[in-house]
């Protein structure tokens, strides 16, 4: 029988959304300081406003004091599916207020792409944005790679911790605490970000002859979204802007971190490093990566857009590398992509669905659920073909020797069929607006797994009901389904519960 | 006699060979853009906005963005609506063709609108991959000018009573000792 929620269960939910909330009004503070610093007045006021409503939120949320205020599973997952709509809604009341999108959806619609690390933009004129709106939007970005709840967690630690962390589409402790891994997630992105901000700075002032204030601007809005597989850019030609190889190879690097899992970061800080190239999810994104790399390749070489090999090695390489880590940098217009068919398509579309690593910044099905469905189909083969009473090997290395179980399976192939039926709604409800598949399904997959490289599609005058799919496809990929679909159970329950 | 024949000669060939910026094909950006392959190593002419940066190289080159889209002529700032993204190309001018541009359009400021005609590289050999226009010569169609900013008063006061009303209500719903 289904128990209808009843008003502590509201309490509990609106506590914690309260105590996320209120994070969030002091991550608020720094695009409000930004724009204070630089004089941008216009955009002060709707960052005031917009911190204001957090902090009324939020406190009228840690006001309901909760009888018990453990969080159980279900609350949990509801808090989670909740707090990453609600700070899309408020967020993008700078955006709405900016004049740079026609109508207040599209506002919307980057904030959810921002918080998403998507990178898929409705934006007008980026070109002449606000440099504090520009920060919010990589910083939404930086917010979202981290996970609002992980920035929550480094300072309320708690009960219920846990719950939190998984529905924010992680599942890997690396410490024994999950207060103690979230400031270990911290600590790694706080050296990437000395790393990138510096190196791309130094590039931008001394290479590409930028003043020394703008070359710290450019590395910073381009750490935020490249070490967070995000893809938004300062201006609006996106890399292709910096015209650098240099440039490129640093951005690459910092995207290639992002697309890590934090486990795999631990063992490289802390070692054994060997183990690192044991794992098979290492062993399977480096084979995904040259096999959509080569597919690309060869597609692009067809096409003869390029006339030498050192061009198309470059562009190809950068953008199957943006697509594999769900970053969605490109260096190249979208209406040259849209013109990328045949394999290159292929090679880029793939790369996009595979996705990055596990409890990493980079969405889609991801590396390891790839590696274990592989693994799951290789040993039903060798079921087949092997005596009746042999046995097939399990075991897989991933942070230690681990066993393939039937229900480890089972969740592995859920969830992929999961992003593949995303995948395939979006690129259905495209090509019934007339788009030509080719582009429908390229769209859709770049919002589902949260990548952000276009062909085209995603632009103002797109149509609404399409606009709300993209929104739809990028939370509920980007939250791994577990979250959204409990979210529905507690609606349901509400509605028809007893 | 004998000399002014070749000197006629020379002079109705001066005449008629063109002038670089008249014989380059008139395009836009968007058409740079869609058509890039096509119009491969042509010599081109092409109006627009310089924003962003200017990229000063130590190779004699100065990099930016030139924007030929419908911000150029109705900015943001000035009241009109926004109707999608940039259309922007990269182009590289000599720096001594530089010291007549006002700074790059950015937030309050519109950059100065140029016109340029240069050779069109799509997909350089040189630079790999690169697509850009390589300015010969450029003049200044408008300069750059300052753009409003307004305050947005209401935002600010809705903020702060916020504000203020958030700081009231984690008084009075302080838990007690």
């Amino acid at each position: 029988m289904l128990i209808r929620p009843v008003a502590e269960d509201f309490k509990v939910i609106g506590f914690y959304m309260g105590r996320i909330s209120l994070v969030v009004a002091a991550a608020s503070l720094l695009p409000l300081t930004w724009a204070g610093l630089a004089r941008e007045w216009n955009p002060f006021g709707s960052f005031l406003l917009m911190t204001g409503v957090f902090a009324l939120l939020g406190v009228i949320g840690v006001g309901l004091a909760p009888r018990k205020s453990e969080l159980d599973w279900s609350h949990g997952m509801v808090v989670v599916a909740l707090t990453w709509l609600l700070v899309p809604m408020i967020g993008a009341i700078p955006l709405v207020l900016s004049g740079h999108f026609g109508r207040p959806l599209d506002a919307l619609f980057d904030a959810m792409s921002g918080l998403t690390t998507t990178g898929l933009s409705l934006l007008g004129d980026v070109d002449h944005l606000a440099s504090s709106l520009n920060f919010w939007r990589h910083f939404l970005q930086f917010l979202g790679g981290q996970g609002i709840i992980l920035a929550a967690l480094t300072i309320f630690a708690g009960t219920g911790g846990i719950t939190l962390y998984i529905g924010e589409a992680r599942d890997e402790r690396i410490l024994p605490s999950v207060t103690s891994t979230a400031r270990f997630i911290w600590a790694v992105s706080v050296v990437h970000l000395i790393f990138g901000v510096t190196s791309l700075g130094l590039v931008g002032w001394l290479v590409l002859g930028f003043d020394l204030d703008r070359s710290i601007f450019h590395g910073l809005m381009i750490f935020f979204a490249g070490f967070d597989t995000g893809g938004f850019a300062p201006q609006s030609t996106s890399i292709g802007y910096y015209h650098s190889a240099i440039f490129e190879t640093v951005t690459a690097l910092l995207m290639v971190a992002g697309a890590m899992s934090f486990g795999l970061h631990y063992a490289l800080w802390r070692g054994p490093r060997r183990s690192v190239f044991a794992n098979l999810e290492t062993r399977t994104i480096l084979s995904t990566f040259g096999f959509t790399m080569v597919l690309t390749l060869l597609g692009l070489a067809a096409t003869g857009l390029f006339v030498n090999v050192a061009g198309l090695t470059r562009q190809g390489l950068f953008q199957v590398l943006s697509a594999h880590t769900g970053t969605g940098f490109s260096t190249v217009p979208s209406a040259e992509l849209a013109k990328w068919g045949g394999l290159a398509f292929g090679g880029i579309a793939i790369a996009m669905a595979l996705g990055g690593m596990g409890s990493s910044t980079a969405g889609g099905v991801k590396s390891l659920r790839i590696g274990l469905t592989i693994k799951a189909v290789i040993n039903q083969i060798k079921q087949v073909l092997l005596p009746e009473h042999a046995l097939v090997g399990t075991a897989y290395h991933q942070s230690g020797r681990k066993h393939l179980t039937p229900s480890l399976i089972q969740s592995v192939m859920v969830i992929s069929l999961l992003y593949v039926a995303l995948y395939l709604l979006g690129a259905g409800i495209g090509m019934a607006y007339g788009i030509p598949l080719q582009q429908s399904l390229f769209e859709s997959v770049s919002a589902s797994a949260n990548v952000g490289l276009s062909v085209g599609v995603t632009d103002p005058s797109m149509p609404i009901l399409l606009e709300l799919v993209y929104m739809l496809q990028m939370w509920a990929g980007r939250l791994e389904f577990v979250a959204v679909f409990s979210l529905l159970g507690f609606v349901y329950a509400w509605v028809r519960g007893k | 006699m004998r000399r002014l024949v070749p000197v006629s000669l020379l002079a109705t060939l001066f005449l008629l060979i063109p002038d670089p910026a008249y014989a380059a094909l008139e395009v836009s950006v968007l058409e740079l853009l869609e058509l890039g392959a096509e119009l491969a190593g042509e010599e081109v002419t092409v109006e627009g906005e310089l924003v962003g940066d200017y990229g000063f190289r130590d190779n004699g080159w100065m990099w930016t963005q030139l924007n030929g889209d419908a911000y150029v002529r109705r900015p943001l700032r000035e009241g009109s609506e926004a109707v999608g993204a940039n259309l922007g190309i990269a182009i590289r001018v000599p720096v001594e063709l530089t010291e007549v541009l006002d700074p790059p359009g950015r937030y309050r400021n519109r950059g100065p609108v140029v016109r340029v005609t240069g050779i069109w590289k799509y997909h350089d050999t040189a630079r790999p991959g690169e697509s850009y226009l390589e300015v010969q010569s450029l003049s200044v169609t408008e300069p750059g000018r300052q753009l409003n900013e307004e305050v947005n008063w209401i935002a600010v006061l809705l903020g702060a009573l916020l504000l203020v009303g958030a700081g009231v209500i984690a008084l009075l719903t302080r838990p007690k000792e």
